[in-house]
């Protein structure tokens, strides 16, 4: 049972010593961020596309078309592919863009960070974009019908009614599912090591290939999972309250609509 | 009844799919009028309120309020303008349920009528006391019976100064003992003189509160007139069916 302890274990050899810690806090910092940043943009590029496609105005149909096609295409090709496809040939890659925009744009280095860590940013916002839609799209249209009737009624208009009643309550609604969201994020933000960002996963890999022992690679994973079980908590809390205020809410009050189970996450081995 | 009716309808037909709900609805309410609206299920009462309020626009005939056919832009944005002119009240009450009962009252006249809070506030303060429920103002629809809700939703559409009240059968969804409060609320505005349109199956208050009873059955409007003679000797047979139905229990 050594080899256990000293192939997978053995963090004081591993970890804490030859700078691997300062390693793997570098990754897990870029870890952090690429949560972060590409968490808050999904989070609101995905309410973006779910109020697109729920737009029912004429005028709308093409882009609600697109907005379809959009959700469609990248909820369904591996978000690596997302990735490759971002940072090698589209007009943000180098070999073509360089020409085409100033480079400040095309790789941006305003935070500091070398232009992979945009990428990622940018692979896991639109792919994420696509599955938060629909995680708003479900909590819209569990929104009782007489919630915009009754908007509408009262003189809003479509939009207003979006903004002020229906939007809120989906939002409400989705707080669960949308976290869950951002735990498969995270684990997927490993990906970006593909295009040469040493993030957790990727330290821990450099380490790993250095010293032949997996310790640093079981330490990331300590890491993701201090990170991912209290998320995962979160869930849990706020389902069981959502629950409570549901049952409570019963009676002759408004039929209150059940809150979306947590479920259609993404985390389903992305490569 | 003074002059010209404050809503007209001539001819208004509403089919969903091959359905055809209503058949050719021909209804006058003159200012200040109550008209109550009974009639079995399925009768198209309600179709007819959500018509009138063009959440369902008709496919035929022409309604008018205050003297503009209003029909004509059933598809346009000047919709949400008559809206504002029109309150309606909801079987389900339809309270938005993240926002207290004074927000609810508020949101519209803000958003649509451009009032500033405080403005909106107090409009929205003296509502509710005038419906009982200035101890609620706080309140989350999810903390207030179905009677304290439906009250708020009559109080939200008030806020918004309509010229005719549209009541959607506003106490099939009540317990018996919290209809009262309710209809109390609703003969105070008809005393007031608010014109109203009450689809219901309170004949009790049709009969001491309307100025005119309309029985709808498939579509149609069989028989209308003053409460007592629609009530108390109706003339068609369909009328009678329905009373000695509704009236044995």
């Amino acid at each position: 049972m050594d080899f256990i302890f000293n192939y997978y274990f053995d963090f004081k050899n591993y970890v804490f010593s030859d700078g691997h810690f300062a390693d793997l806090m570098r990754g897990f910092w870029y870890t952090i961020k690429l949560l972060v940043i590409a968490g808050i943009l999904s989070l609101l590029w995905g309410l973006v596309l779910a109020v697109l496609r729920q737009s029912r105005a004429k005028a709308m149909a093409p882009l609600r078309w697109l907005t379809i096609a959009y959700i469609d295409i990248f909820r369904g090709i591996p978000l690596l592919m997302v990735l490759l496809l971002v940072s090698g040939v589209s007009i943000f890659g180098a070999p073509i863009s360089g020409e085409i925009l100033p480079k400040e744009l095309v790789s941006p280095t305003w935070l500091g960070q070398p232009s992979p860590f945009w990428y990622g940013i940018a692979a896991l916002t639109i792919t994420y974009g696509a599955y938060m839609a629909e995680v708003y799209r479900a909590g819209i249209e569990a929104v009782p019908e007489g919630q915009m009737e009754a908007a509408r009624s009262l003189g809003m208009s479509h939009s207003d009614a979006m903004r002020y009643v229906i939007v809120p309550q989906a939002v409400r609604k989705v707080i669960p599912p949308l976290l869950n969201d951002l735990i498969a994020l995270m684990k997927d933000t490993s990906l970006v090591a593909f295009i040469g960002l040493i993030e957790l996963t990727q330290a821990g890999r450099d380490i790993q290939a250095e010293t032949y022992n997996g310790s640093a690679i079981v330490f990331g994973a300590l890491l993701y999972l201090a990170l991912t079980i209290p998320m995962a908590r979160v869930v849990d809390i706020l389902i069981a309250r959502e629950q409570r205020r549901t049952r409570r809410g019963g009676g002759e009050g408004p039929a209150e609509v059940e809150p979306l189970p947590v479920g259609g996450s993404p985390a389903g081995g992305p490569l | 009844m003074s002059g010209e009716p404050i809503l007209r309808l001539e001819n208004v037909h509403k089919r969903f799919g091959k359905l055809e709900v209503l058949r050719g609805i021909n209804l006058d309410v003159g200012r200040g009028e109550v008209v109550c609206v009974i009639g079995p299920s399925g009768s198209g009462k309600s179709t007819l309120l959500r018509c009138i309020n063009l959440l369902e626009p008709p496919e035929q005939g022409r309604i008018f309020l205050d003297g503009d056919e209003i029909t004509a832009i059933a598809r346009s944005d000047r919709v949400d303008e008559v809206r504002q002119r029109m309150g309606m009240v909801f079987q389900q009450f339809n309270l938005f349920p993240h926002k207290s009962a004074l927000e609810n009252v508020c949101l519209a006249q803000v958003k649509v009528l451009g009032r500033d809070e405080r403005e909106a506030r107090g409009r929205a303060e003296a509502l509710l006391a005038r419906v009982g429920l200035a101890d609620k103002l706080d309140e989350y629809p999810d903390r207030l019976s179905g009677g304290q809700q439906q009250r708020v939703a009559i109080a939200r559409a008030l806020a918004m100064d309509p010229h005719v009240m549209l009541f959607d059968e506003v106490t099939s969804a009540l317990d018996p003992e919290l209809v009262k409060d309710v209809l109390d609320v609703m003969r105070e505005l008809a005393a007031e003189g608010m014109t109203m349109v009450v689809v219901t199956h309170e004949m009790g208050f049709a009969r001491e509160v309307g100025s005119k009873v309309v029985f709808m059955d498939g579509g149609v409007v069989v028989e209308e007139g003053a409460p007592a003679e629609v009530l108390d000797s109706p003339r068609h047979e369909r009328t009678q069916r329905f009373l000695g139905r509704v009236l044995e229990h």
